[in-house]
């Protein structure tokens, strides 16, 4: 079993990237879980043909007891057979989300949910606190893929979650590591080689260009994924090779964080 | 390192206030367990105390599914379930848990209702221990109170609701003042109710427990224009300085009264004269501050008694905290003359 996790800024297309990854997955034959570990719940939205599933925290809230829930509750099939579940949380602005995703992450292991050939936990942008870093813990995502575009601020979102991998994978028993850095493309001058050096200064490297294509807004309006939307397109072959990569891949690292400085320089150098 | 002595938890601090108030139902915002712990501790010093029947706490019994949707709302059900029960005021103490994901309660308690609620902001982590807790407690509550026409007379503030001789200390002072012709407006807070309370403007003096109230009584002071003595009596030149002090704030010439309590002084001395030219030593809980405080009592009675102070001898206890007035030296002399077989 594979268990990957994808990080990034929030709006950076964790959700559009996720969603896309899962359909290519399964249309290669494995049984893919993916798991929605934000508040907001559309990770999976684009598989479901946009229907918005209950989410593990709405059930909880609704019976007042998570003892009752069963896997059929919480686990929807969609696209192409891809299992969905949405984690979900409390509303905008009360109580702890954080600890709204430990106790999904609990519920699951203890329906015995997290069985799959893959599992793709799509995390909410920032690791805000320990319960969006839950994860990385041990016995779930041992791979993270980071999601960026060219730009400072989202470079800057993933420069942090490299802290929190690197924190994490130096604990004993850690096996949560850096996978690789995927480009989401906003069509920025040089970005593809921008991403590239950033992913080559932190110890690792861009395992996959997404070009900014507006296929994806297109497939987004018509509720499915590109995949299932135009799957002869060039954007669905590159979430295909996304996929066969990261099935491939075998370079698994301790990221090295960069101090701001470096990472504005670093921007700052291929922005004329 | 902070060690289980250090200082406690905020909320016990508050809830041993909040629980002398009469007919005021307390709500602890937070899981089960805070209340529990605090209410066992209240419990067992209360029936030592000869209160049959336990203050009303209520525990909001915070669980997960509060921590993640939060617990605003179970907090507004206990308020008004609390209020269903006639109280005169409701005081709200927050927890650790309430505080990290964020509930508002002071925004809760806010809320217009039929009886007065109080938020006691008690978050334990936040740092202050017991006596941070005691304080705000006091503050908080201290809002009823309003500047109005001030007679002669005296408030109690932040006596130790948890301390053994509570009572003793409280007789001890009124004896003192009646000694002045002064009366007690208002304890604040043992025993006090609300219309107490309220009252608490009309007094033209607060005398603090002990100087750990002084923020209280400098709260009080900018509020109702009340002056402070930092401390109950202690010691027997300081139960006479006591006297002076106090009757210079009241207005009240304390020479007779001063006169009198010499007088009681040396005749109590003189019952302990058996105890005179022992070799003692001072035993004393091993708490560095109080050490050096309660010793200062300690040598003035044994320069009385002529004692001899080195190792050794007796051990004779300074009990922290040291009690007050002339009558606490006459029970700590009692205790002394047990230990020392005289």
């Amino acid at each position: 079993m594979k268990q990957i996790a994808l990080y990034g800024k929030g709006g950076i297309g964790k959700s559009t990237t996720s969603a896309n990854l899962s359909a290519a997955l399964s249309e290669q034959g494995l049984d893919v879980l993916q798991i929605g570990c934000d508040p907001k719940r559309d990770s999976t939205r684009m598989l479901m043909k946009g229907r918005l599933i209950p989410t593990v925290m709405d059930l909880v809230r609704e019976r007042g007891d998570d003892r009752s829930l069963t896997l059929e509750d919480v686990v929807f099939r969609g696209y192409h057979g891809v299992r969905c579940v949405e984690a979900g949380g409390p509303e905008p602005g009360v109580g702890c989300a954080g600890r709204g995703i430990i106790a999904t992450f609990q519920i699951l292991e203890r329906l015995g949910a997290l069985r799959a050939d893959v599992v793709v936990y799509d995390v909410l942008g920032d690791v805000v606190c320990g319960g969006f870093a839950m994860p990385m813990r041990e016995g779930y995502a041992e791979e993270v893929y980071l999601v960026t575009s060219g730009e400072l601020m989202s470079l800057y979102a993933a420069n942090n979650i490299c802290k929190a991998i690197s924190r994490l994978s130096s604990r004993a028993r850690s096996r949560c590591r850096l996978g690789g850095v995927i480009c989401n493309a906003k069509n920025l001058p040089r970005e593809e080689d921008l991403v590239a050096e950033f992913a080559g200064r932190i110890g690792s490297s861009m395992i996959q260009f997404i070009p900014r294509d507006q296929v994806v807004q297109s497939a987004e309006l018509n509720k499915k994924t590109v995949v299932e939307f135009a799957p002869s397109s060039d954007q669905a072959a590159v979430y295909r090779q996304l996929a066969r990569k990261i099935m491939e891949n075998r370079r698994l690292d301790v990221p090295v964080p960069l101090e701001i400085e470096e990472l504005e320089a670093l921007a700052y150098g291929y922005s004329e | 390192m902070a060690t289980p002595n250090d200082d406690g938890c905020t909320l016990t601090g508050a809830l041993s206030v909040t629980t002398e108030v009469a007919r005021c139902v307390t709500i602890i915002h937070g899981p089960a367990g805070c209340a529990h712990h605090n209410f066992s501790l209240l419990h067992a010093l209360h029936a030592s105390r000869d209160f049959a029947v336990p203050p009303p706490v209520l525990s909001t019994d915070m669980t997960e599914k509060e921590v993640i949707f939060g617990g605003e709302q179970m907090l507004e059900e206990a308020i008004f379930r609390a209020v269903e029960k006639g109280p005169d005021l409701v005081c709200v103490l927050s927890t650790c848990v309430a505080a990290v994901i964020g509930d508002d309660v002071g925004a809760v308690c806010r809320v217009p209702s039929l009886v007065p609620v109080v938020h006691v902001p008690t978050a334990g982590f936040l740092g202050g221990g017991f006596l941070a807790g005691h304080i705000q407690a006091l503050i908080s509550l201290s809002r009823f109170a309003g500047r109005c026409e001030q007679v002669p007379s005296v408030n109690l503030i932040g006596e130790k609701t948890l301390e053994y001789e509570v009572e003793e200390h409280y007789r001890e002072v009124v004896r003192l003042l009646t000694l002045l012709g002064a009366p007690v407006n208002v304890r604040f807070v043992c025993g006090a109710t609300l219309d107490g309370i309220r009252r608490l403007g009309r007094a033209s003096l607060n005398i603090l427990r002990d100087p750990s109230m002084r923020p209280v009584g400098d709260h009080l002071y900018r509020e109702l224009g009340i002056p402070y003595i930092d401390s109950f009596p202690l010691g027997l030149e300081g139960t006479l300085r006591f006297l002076e002090r106090a009757g210079r704030h009241l207005s009240i010439d304390p020479s007779a009264a001063v006169a009198a309590e010499e007088a009681l002084q040396k005749e109590m001395i003189g019952t302990f004269a058996p105890l005179r030219r022992k070799r003692v030593t001072f035993s004393t809980a091993p708490k560095a501050p109080t050490t050096e405080y309660a010793s200062r009592f300690g040598y003035e009675l044994a320069e009385m008694l002529e004692l001899e102070v080195r190792e050794g001898g007796k051990p004779v206890p300074l009990p922290d905290p040291f009690p007050v007035g002339t009558s606490g030296i006459r029970r700590l002399l009692h205790r002394w003359r047990r230990k020392c077989h005289a």
